[in-house]
């Protein structure tokens, strides 16, 4: 089994990304900034409806506009368009303005239908059958464990209590595209803003009829992607067809914000009618939840309940809904933002009912045999201290007179991460010292490729700035798709296979010429140790290599990757109870996540994954129009993210003691963002004396939850 | 620059009254083409000459040159060409990035004058004469924002990050000795999506020491 260096020189460090300055000075080409010679300006024609047939569709006018170079039909008569931004048709001409003007001047005659786009109008009594013949829904079969009612009726305090959190899309600020280029009759290049280069690549050529081999993914870098950019994607695929009848001329096809929206992927949302219930003495006996999700026009909005407590019998059942709207995608940590805020919410009210503090509520109902159980315990403690819980929180409701009420609130959370067994990395030595590495994986803004070169100088003895780190190119040896916080795990160890073997093949190449055994040899500082005593430079021993370079391909190992994690985060809010308006005043987040390769870079994913969870607690929200079907706020000002003014003072904190950096490279994309909005939630319910239970918590749920308690007379 | 007679000849009465595009158009256009003999301060003035005069318009192909990071540059654009997609499609500058499109987000912004400015709702016709900075021209040694940003991570997936780095210079150079809250209120015309802020403020205040030299 593979061991990682035990003193590392590099490893563990604050390194900047190796193209942050490039970023940084706007000299980067992103693939929405490539304009190869002859590039022609597409634009996708989408539904402006909810719900509607083409009758028919004449693109003779726009073919006749100036500038027009092709036009390319996707929803011929006959199709129906099943949401607002489902694509009808695209075209390309010499300029962005010609072409808008000509998607404009497509003659679509449509027949509109009638349509659901919320949940309540899916599943209303004689609503129009969109998808299914059993009322837009697809009812799960229960998961059942041992008898929840019956332990449920034996419970000394029950709670039971319905909470809801809305759709949200990604907002990838660089849209969903790529530019698609015919290199000649039987090749194709695409600069593709992609988390997935090698998947992008196989489905373009196999729409276009095209060998696999013969088209090519680039993408050096790209504008972020959470979970919704995992191929081509139609206006992809519409792109190399444009192409295609333009004579190959570059096609660059970006998405508009509106579409980007509305049919480039979102988080599905979530309701779920918990009842859960506990001892006298604070141990949890069962848990009974109906849960529903929309996740658009076909897919499902699954999400994990129970989450994380100890197991007690419980039961699940879960429907989907339906509606005419653009499908749901993965997205930064899938199902588990949602599941940890209707779990920790429903924690959080039974811990109030029977007057525990919840911190010791939760730590009581851990599961006893998970190794995962000691780390939120020295997690919590951690947290606790960085937020000041014992100081500073008051129970439930007992936070003053004035109309400013302070909170806390806390939530901890899961994630599996860990890698792919089988991804490669190729490491090449050349005989005048410059060293690369090669995967076909990419690098999303998480930090992978610099990742890549820590590694590689690390076992050198390098500088991480000698190291070429190639990755986002589908022609490079296979490499990982950017999801599920498996990036690093899935790529650290091919890069140390490949990066050893390669060292050792240098060893045993200019070992002789040392009057040295390969196993005496080292390498530090940028120099060729024999028996611990520097004998060459590295440029040198380089040289001795003459006209052949080194290149080995490095697999998997062992050893060096783990799955599994767990966090907790806290939240400080302040909440003014006339206008409802949450100020959040600190968040305190704990991480584990095995080894970490890039101190710097881990610190600003769990930065964003709390400020991403921030957004999800506070703002986010698509709002859908039931009388129209559309969309009402596709935009950046009314889909409301946050901004500088509205960021607290965040702490982050690795948890690290040696047996977690043991485990190895898990990765840390997702698990950050799981709890924060569920102990915002908490939070604002501490401070305000009342469950808000409808996420965000937006001035409108605030005061609606506030209204509801007074008129029940409970506040 | 291609102008026309903005009365209708044969176009229906009432064609030339009242608001429309074209007036908007022309009031903007012509202030530039004067900015470009009288300098920049004195576009209100040359607005209000402007609504004086003659009025002209544009329309169709306009043959414009813009001063863009010290170099002058030609292109043909359309007088609703932003000033965005001129730099992006026709002039292969592309730091300022496309993202909301509508004035919301900031990734677009342009120092224009000295100004922080929107560029996606911008005229390219309007900003002739101007000087106009992208942040490709920024100082990228160790006294410069965007080393700033690489040294203290202010950036993930980087596409919001070229306004963050231009607002960022546009606010030093007003406000050399920005206090946390000056940074937030400074930089609350952009949104990241990544969550970078905590690494932008730091990067923004790392800047400003670095600025004095300290």
């Amino acid at each position: 089994m593979a061991v990682w260096p035990s003193n590392p020189r590099l490893i563990g460090t604050r390194i900047p990304r190796i193209d942050g300055l490039g970023k940084a000075s706007g000299r980067t080409k992103y693939p929405s900034d490539v304009r190869p010679e002859g590039t022609l300006f597409g634009v996708m024609l989408y539904s402006p409806y909810a719900h509607a047939k083409v009758k028919s569709i004449d693109t003779t006018a726009a073919e006749k506009m100036p500038g027009v170079k092709a036009v390319h039909v996707i929803a011929g008569a006959g199709k129906t368009l099943r949401y607002q931004g489902d694509d009808i048709a695209a075209v390309a001409a010499e300029t962005e303005e010609q072409a808008r003007d000509a998607a404009r001047a497509i003659q679509v005659d449509y027949e509109v239908l009638p349509h659901v786009v919320t949940e309540s109008q899916a599943t209303a009594e004689n609503a129009p059958q969109i998808v299914r013949d059993a009322g837009n829904q697809r009812r799960g079969r229960a998961t059942v464990k041992g008898k929840p009612e019956e332990d449920m009726a034996k419970a000394d305090v029950t709670i039971e209590a319905t909470y809801s959190l809305p759709v949200i899309t990604h907002v990838c600020l660089e849209t969903h595209g790529l530019t698609a280029r015919w290199d000649d009759s039987d090749h194709i290049t695409a600069w593709a803003s992609t988390q997935a280069v090698g998947p992008t690549a196989s489905q373009l050529a196999d729409a276009m009829k095209l060998p696999a081999s013969n088209v090519r993914v680039l993408t050096e870098v790209m504008g972020g992607g959470f979970g919704s950019k995992f191929g081509p994607d139609v206006w992809g695929i519409t792109a190399a067809e444009l192409s295609k009848k333009a004579g190959g001329r570059p096609v660059r096809m970006f998405l508009d914000r509106i579409q980007e929206h509305l049919a480039a992927g979102n988080r599905p949302s979530a309701i779920g009618k918990v009842k859960l219930g506990a001892s006298k003495d604070g141990k949890l006996v069962a848990m009974i939840a109906e849960t529903t999700g929309v996740g658009g026009i076909s897919r499902g909005a699954q999400f994990p309940l129970p989450y994380i407590y100890m197991d007690v019998p419980a039961s699940r059942t879960h429907t989907d809904i339906f509606v005419n709207c653009g499908d749901a995608r993965a997205m930064r940590a899938p199902g588990h933002p949602q599941g940890c805020a209707i779990m920790e919410a429903a924690m959080d009210d039974l811990a109030d009912k029977l007057g525990i503090d919840p911190l010791e509520f939760r730590l009581k109902n851990l599961p006893p045999d998970d190794f995962k159980t000691p780390v939120y315990m020295a997690e919590v403690k951690m947290g606790a201290e960085l937020i000041g819980w014992s100081a500073n929180r008051q129970p439930r409701g007992q936070n003053g007179k004035g109309p400013i009420r302070r909170g806390l609130g806390m939530a901890l959370h899961t994630w599996g991460g860990g890698g792919a067994k089988d991804k490669q990395v190729a490491c090449i030595i050349n005989p005048d010292g410059s060293v690369e590495v090669r995967s076909a994986t990419q690098d999303l803004g998480t930090g992978a490729r610099t990742v890549l070169a820590i590694i590689t100088a690390e076992l050198l003895g390098l500088k991480v700035s000698d190291v070429k780190s190639n990755i986002g190119d589908s022609s490079f040896p296979p490499g990982q798709n950017s999801g599920g916080s498996t990036t690093t795990p899935s790529m650290s160890p091919p890069t140390f296979s490949a990066v050893s073997e390669a060292r050792d093949e240098l060893f045993k190449r200019i070992a002789p010429g040392l009057n040295a055994q390969p196993a005496d040899l080292t390498l530090k500082d940028g120099q060729v140790l024999v028996k611990g005593e520097a004998k060459m430079s590295w440029k040198d021993a380089c040289r001795k290599l003459g006209m052949m370079p080194i290149s080995v391909t490095g697999k998997f190992q062992e050893g060096l990757s783990s799955v599994g994690v767990g966090g907790c985060q806290f939240a400080d809010v302040s909440v003014d109870i006339e206008t409802g308006v949450v100020k959040i005043n600190k968040m305190v987040a704990i991480q584990d996540t095995g080894l970490i390769i890039d101190k710097l870079t881990w610190e600003s994913q769990v930065y964003g994954g709390v400020i991403g969870g921030l957004n999800y607690g506070l703002f986010e929200e698509r709002v859908m129009d039931p009388t129209t079907g559309v969309m009402l706020n596709p935009d950046m000002e009314l889909y409301k993210l946050a901004g500088a003014s509205d960021i607290p003072e965040i702490i982050v904190r690795a948890y690290e003691p040696d047996e977690v950096k043991a485990r190895g490279v898990i990765g840390v994309g997702e698990p950050p963002t799981v709890s924060t909005a569920a102990a915002i939630g908490n939070a604002v319910t501490n401070a305000i004396g009342v469950r808000v239970t409808e996420w965000p918590m937006s001035p409108r749920n605030v005061l609606n939850a506030l209204a509801k308690a007074s008129k029940e007379g409970k506040a | 620059m291609t102008e026309h007679d903005p009365k209708p000849k044969g176009g229906p009465a009432g064609a030339a009254s009242g608001h429309s595009r074209r007036d908007f158009l022309r009031g903007s256009g012509l202030a530039a083409a004067s900015a470009v003999l009288t300098g920049p301060a004195t576009v209100a003035l040359d607005e209000a000459k402007a609504a004086e005069s003659d009025p002209k318009v544009l329309s169709g192909d306009v043959r414009i040159s813009l001063k863009v990071n010290g170099e002058e540059r030609s292109c043909t654009v359309e007088p609703r060409s932003t000033l965005l997609d001129t730099l992006r499609n026709r002039l292969d500058v592309t730091g300022p990035k496309r993202v909301c499109d509508r004035a919301s987000c900031g990734a677009c912004t342009t120092i224009i004058d000295g100004d922080p400015v929107y560029s996606c709702t911008t005229l390219a016709v309007a900003c002739q004469g101007k000087k106009i900075e992208t942040l490709e021209s920024f100082d990228t040694g160790e006294k410069g924002v965007p080393h700033a940003f690489h040294q203290n991570d202010g950036l993930m997936c980087g596409y919001c990050t070229p306004g963050f780095v231009t607002a960022c210079k546009a606010l030093l150079d007003e406000n050399p000795n920005p206090s946390l809250e000056d940074v937030k209120r400074g930089l609350d015309g952009n949104i990241c999506r990544c969550g970078t802020y905590i690494g932008v403020f730091q990067a923004a205040l790392a800047a400003a020491k670095a600025m004095k030299g300290a």
